[in-house]
């Protein structure tokens, strides 16, 4: 793991100047305050044994009990400021972990599950800060505890205090080696959860698909599949887990028992009085609850541990699309032309080749159909278009600037697109057009929706723009989805639109309609349509026939069609049309 | 149910045997520190003696505590790794059977799921997690109450009002418990809602994050990813407070108890009544007692959440199972593989006609809490008689039927589906043996919904279907293979081969797989993976292309032979070439008897449409005509207007195509 992207995530928990104080005090009090207590024992034993007065001894006792109390509040307090610092930093490097991952490239996403994501976001998020809560509260002021004890014990009795300390700094280091040994397992563990999850997710998703074909007895099965997977990950790292804590406990007690033994030989020479054996005991005692709960936080802080490096992880992913050295804009208004030149294209992942001497050349405001069989690489061209892809080789242009020397905020401005699968989110209907942005007020909002055919539908939802869409397409149709996204579309104001099969849920009727906007969208812009319906393509200037990845046949529309011989004519007979 | 009950009903879940074996194995690691305390007041009371005792009892006083440390760390990896197993088992074993009933259960799924798969997996991943965790607790309980039996047994010997003392403040404790416990569960449950919140709104980003990216949103999605991480972490501080407050009020109950017994041992101490060792024995045990309020203060603040969590899970079931089915014991399939039980279940009875009378479905309102909807369910496929018409009526009585009726429900339920489109009206619907029938209708008009009730996908609010003249009580559950499957038009495969998406648990047979393949035109893109059917298609079959997920979709149901298929344009993302390969060759194998012979699609495409005996045309959400597209276009005004815009488009495309050609040589055929 990198050490920059730890420095990331320990800068996300950075509390601010005053919450820093403020926990610093409260971590302080809840050290400070349990530590005299073994001493007022230690009188106590002694003065009893002695004979002293009842009155004193009470006072004595009294004493105990204010300590206990004021400690336990102590502690209340720093477990608040822990608890919002936790929180804070939680929020922080989630924010900041889900601004990377959506800065990855599609190639990045196209390989992973939502559900994934959201594990590696939020899960190992959460596991990270329930571990922040847990190591300013067990760990630090359990280590503080000790720090303190050992001082005391020191000033107590040089030679005890000498052995206390020196058997500390051997067990520290055996637990922390122990420790380390225990994270590869825990992050397996960990990894199988999220392919756990990502099943579930894919699953949930797919209800109807696999009730309707009687396959929900063989999801709970493979379900119990991967869940056993998950169990034998997290067998492994238990048995690791639990022996680690089991020979913790080991190392203590031994440390108890040396202690003791020594005082008992230090009290056979008389050097030693029984409070003092009491108070040595107390302050074995003390170190122990922390120490307990530091262990018992493991699972957390191996999690935690495990979490942080997948994190970082993530954080290590790089974009393969690398930002402009010199960013320069595009065109700011008016149509855009397009250049492709010798672009072949493979996914980095495995090589396959998906594009290759791909060239094509629009004029501002030309119009291209793309037209070829599914999966012979007419979307993959398209994604190029918007950058998010890079050619392996050659180069593709749009308004005159190579891509990957373009401000990518104004690619994101200047170059629209609608795709096939609509997405919507879990939000009003406002915030699906706009996608959060603050693009219009709602008056042309509702003229958009109104240009697209939707004012019917607008007007029967109950809460107008503000009704709640849900992210399953719940509430709208395949078709007023398209609709919708082609609302998109019109609210910003691109240079170059891409269409990927973008009217395919629409009717004839619909369809017809939505043309008649459509036109008005490509009305001086320039255009790339994927359409499977050739009757799509009628407004088109130029035809590019893709097979396997390459142009196979590219020109103007009419000469195409007007060829017997040219694979367009024979689709558009394919297709029905007669002459 | 209650969350005590449940819990209970929970240890058997995986066995109650198992459960009862991993908590005794816990019991000597609570047991053994009682040992522990009476070698150190032995000890003790030795180092408080004269001078002169010799070393060696001592020495190997010392011995003991670190020999039982040795024991109880033994025993305790043992009892972990096997309680890893339980609590694993346990988790599963709810899981699967909430996944069970979603997938399986009588009653549609869809109105049981929430909006967003990240809140349905939030639930899935952290209520059962908690229900889990509050059970496997009841195993420290045991223990620490066990132990704090016996250590009082032993500290009253020496000392019954000290022992006394140390028993009244933890009662105390137990009544501030009480109070706290309705706090708790309100912040508790608004810190859940708000943290499934941010869940679901990463969910979103990253479902979405390709129309994000190309939109350049990214900026905007992450600002309302931030107002929800500020919610939430304000609902989380205080629901962490409160906790913290139960922790604290428990643990200085316990040191205050230590104090209080120096303060009533003063007096018999200094008479030598009370001995260190007694001291020694008493701190000892004070710390190890901790246990016991610590468990129960953490189960006690877990129990509102498991409550929360209860309701929540329930809500994913069907209407007629309840927590008993929830917790329904069942077995694990840790050591060996899980037997697969898909097959194609024989039945009896082969499809001559399917009739749908009088089917009605009225949408909920788009925002729709979970509790609202699972009453509705149960007014599904409620019988309705609404007599009997002849065919040339059917579109017209339905058509005012429906609109009565519709109406009715409006006004009753708030919101109609009119606002919607997407409901549909008293649908007749009658498909033969054989037979090719083809519903369309504009966007909205309700076709998909049409197709989702009568599969039972969703639940129909009137309407009878019957399967040869018998009464189908549940569709979703009837209407599966190998009677019907499905191609949905929103079609979801899997993170899998290409193999075990079409198959999905059919036991596996070369030529069949083949001969779907065949079928759904996808035999060639096949062909051409590397890795052929083991292909791995991405998340939700990402590196395909559109077409070819729905080709894949068809092959799934195709590899069924369906006495029905019924597919919801399916055809949509194909091109010309494919989608003609596609119906000739299901035509061609339906001829031939090698294929599903009954076909319901929905379509409006012309390919289609030509094809049908029968087409069924819908207009919101009620039956516009039905016949011949022949009759059709004669008789009903709705049809003309859809063919006139296919019929248009292809026109244009041929003007332009013609005008082309005009200074090209003459065009043969």
């Amino acid at each position: 793991m990198n050490s920059s992207e730890r420095r990331a995530i320990l800068r996300a928990f950075q509390p601010g100047r005053r919450a820093g104080i403020a926990l610093v005090a409260a971590t302080g009090a809840a050290t400070v305050l349990p530590l005299p207590a073994p001493q007022l024992t230690r009188r106590f034993v002694d003065e009893a044994i002695g004979g002293s007065v009842t009155g004193h001894l009470t006072l004595v006792a009294l004493g105990y009990l204010a300590l206990a109390v004021a400690g336990q509040a102590a502690r209340m307090l720093t477990a608040w400021l822990a608890s919002r610092l936790a929180w804070d930093g939680t929020n922080r490097l989630r924010e900041d972990l889900a601004g990377h991952a959506l800065g990855l490239d599609m190639a990045f996403h196209g390989s992973r599950t939502p559900g994934e994501m959201i594990e590696r976001v939020d899960g190992d998020v959460v596991a990270v800060a329930d571990f922040v809560v847990a190591f300013v509260m067990d760990v630090v002021v359990g280590f503080l505890l000790l720090a303190g004890v050992l001082a005391v014990v020191l000033a107590t009795d040089v030679r005890l205090g000498g052995v206390l300390l020196l058997y500390c700094v051997l067990a520290g280091l055996v637990i922390a080696r122990a420790q380390r040994l225990a994270v590869p397992s825990a992050i397996r563990a960990r990894e199988a959860g999220a392919v756990v999850a990502g099943a579930l997710e894919e699953r949930l998703a797919a209800v109807e698909d696999l009730r309707a074909n009687g396959a929900g007895e063989h999801a709970v099965t493979r379900f119990h599949q991967v869940s056993a997977a998950l169990y034998r990950a997290e067998a492994r790292a238990d048995v690791t887990r639990s022996g680690l804590l089991a020979g913790t406990s080991v190392v203590f007690a031994a440390g108890t028992a040396l202690v003791l033994g020594l005082a008992v030989w230090s009290r056979q020479s008389g050097a030693l009085t029984v409070g003092t054996a009491v108070l040595l005991f107390q302050y074995t005692q003390m170190v122990r609850a922390p120490l307990e709960r530091l262990i018992d936080q493991l699972k957390q802080y191996q999690a935690a541990l495990a979490g942080v490096t997948r994190v970082a992880g993530l954080l290590a992913e790089r974009r393969t699309l690398p930002d402009p050295a010199d960013p320069r804009p595009l065109p700011a208004a008016g149509p855009l032309g397009v250049r492709l030149d010798g672009v072949g294209f493979a996914y980095p992942d495995d090589g396959e080749r998906v594009l290759s001497g791909v060239t094509l050349a629009l004029a501002p405001g030309e119009t291209l159909g793309l037209v070829g069989r599914t999966g012979s690489g007419k979307t993959t061209i398209a994604r190029m278009l918007l950058r998010l892809y890079d050619p392996a080789e050659g180069r593709v242009e749009v308004g005159g600037l190579d891509l990957r020397e373009a401000d990518p905020a104004s690619l994101r401005r200047r170059v629209c697109v609608v795709t096939q699968d609509v997405q919507l989110f879990a939000a009003s209907v406002r915030d699906n057009l706009t996608l959060f942005r603050a693009l219009a007020d709602d008056r042309r909002l509702r003229a958009v929706l109104a240009g697209v055919g939707l004012a019917e539908w607008l007007a029967g939802l109950p809460d107008g723009l503000d009704t709640e869409l849900g992210a399953q397409s719940a509430g709208m149709s395949a078709g007023e989805a398209q609709l919708l996204a082609f609302a998109r579309a019109f609210l910003t104001d691109p240079g170059l639109v891409v269409l990927d099969e973008a009217s395919s849920r629409l009717d004839p009727a619909t369809e017809r309609r939505v043309e008649h906007v459509t036109g008005r969208l490509l009305a001086g812009r320039t255009a790339v349509l994927i359409a499977h319906r050739l009757s799509s393509l009628s407004r088109v200037d130029k035809i590019a026939v893709v097979d396997g990845g390459e142009i196979v046949e590219y020109g103007r529309r009419e000469e195409l069609a007007a060829d017997p011989r040219s694979r367009f004519s024979a689709l558009l007979t394919a297709a029905g049309v007669r002459r | 149910m209650r969350p005590v009950p449940f819990v209970l009903r929970l240890t058997a879940i995986a066995g109650l045997r198992r459960y009862v074996v991993g908590g005794l194995l816990w019991a000597p690691v609570s047991v053994l520190p009682l040992a522990g305390g009476l070698a150190l007041q032995r000890l003790f009371d030795l180092i408080g003696a004269h001078r002169g005792v010799a070393l060696t009892e001592p020495l190997w006083l010392c011995a003991a505590l670190v020999g039982v440390e040795v024991v109880r760390g033994l025993v305790m990896v043992v009892a972990w790794v096997y309680g890893t197993y339980w609590w694993d088992a346990a988790a599963t074993l709810l899981r699967a059977n909430v996944l069970r009933s979603l997938l399986t259960a009588r009653g549609a799924a869809a109105r049981r799921l929430p909006h967003s798969s990240g809140e349905a997996m939030a639930r899935l991943r952290d209520d059962v997690g908690d229900l889990v965790q509050l059970t496997d607790d009841i195993v420290p309980l045991a223990g620490a109450t066990l132990f704090s039996c016996a250590a009082l047994v032993i500290m009253a010997a020496i000392d019954p009002l000290i022992t006394l003392v140390l028993v009244v403040p933890m009662i105390v404790l137990g009544v501030l418990t009480r109070t706290l416990r309705g706090l708790i569960q309100r912040l508790h449950r608004r810190a859940r809602t708000l943290g499934a919140a941010v869940t679901a709104s990463i969910g979103d980003i990253f479902a979405g994050v390709l129309a994000i990216k190309t939109a350049g949103a990214e900026e905007a999605v992450l600002e309302r990813l931030r107002a929800r991480n500020r919610a939430r972490r304000d609902a989380a501080v205080a629901d962490r407070l409160a906790t913290d407050t139960l922790d604290t009020a428990l643990g200085a109950t316990v040191e205050v108890s230590v104090g209080l017994v120096l303060l009533l041992a003063a007096p018999a101490m200094r008479r030598g009544e009370f001995t260190v060792g007694d001291l020694a024995l008493f701190t000892s045990y004070a710390g190890w007692l901790t246990a016991l309020p610590r468990t129960i203060g953490s189960m006690l603040s877990r129990l509102p959440q498991a409550a929360v969590a209860i309701e929540r899970l329930g809500r994913l079931l069907a209407p007629h199972e309840d927590a008993r089915d929830l917790a329904r014991a069942g077995e694990v399939w840790f050591g060996r593989e899980p037997p697969e039980t898909t097959s194609l279940p024989a039945h009896q009875d082969p499809l001559r006609v399917l009739a749908v009378r009088g089917l009605s479905v009225r949408h909920l309102p788009v925002h729709r809490d979970g509790a609202a909807t699972s009453a509705d369910t149960s007014t599904a496929t409620r019988a309705d008689t609404s007599g009997d018409t002849s065919p040339a009526t059917i579109a017209d009585t339905a058509a005012d039927a429906g609109a009565a009726v519709g109406d009715g429900l409006a006004d009753g339920g708030g919101d109609g589906d009119g606002f919607l489109g997407r409901g549909v009206h008293e649908i007749d619907l009658r498909v033969e043996r054989g037979s090719f029938t083809v519903i369309t209708g504009a966007v909205g008009s309700g076709k998909t919904t049409l197709v989702r009730a009568l599969l039972g996908l969703v639940p129909a609010d009137a309407g009878t279907i019957t399967w040869n003249g018998r009464r189908v009580e549940d569709p979703g559950t009837f209407l599966v293979p190998g009677r019907a499957a499905y191609a949905a038009q929103v079609p979801r495969l899997l993170s899998e081969s290409l193999e075990e998406n079409l198959l999905l648990g059919l036991p596996a047979d070369g030529d069949r797989i083949a001969a779907a393949l065949w079928l759904a035109a996808l035999d060639q893109d096949v062909s051409g993976m590397p890795d052929g059917l083991r292909t791995v298609v991405g998340p939700r079959g990402v590196r395909l292309s559109g077409g070819q997920v729905q080709r894949a979709t068809a092959a799934r149901a195709l590899v069924r032979s369906p006495d029905l298929l019924v597919v919801d344009d399916l055809s949509s993302a194909l091109d010309a070439e494919t989608e003609r390969a596609l119906w000739d060759r299901v035509a061609a194998a339906a001829r031939d008897g090698d294929g599903p012979g009954t076909l319901l699609v929905v379509s409006h495409r012309r390919a289609a449409l030509e094809r049908a005996d029968q087409v069924v045309v819908l207009d919101r959400g009620r039956v516009a005509g039905r016949g011949t597209l022949a009759g059709l276009l004669a008789s009903c005004p709705e049809m003309r207007r859809l063919w006139h815009g296919e019929l248009l488009a292809e026109a244009g495309e041929q003007a332009r195509t013609h005008s082309g050609s005009a200074s090209a040589p003459p065009v043969a055929g």
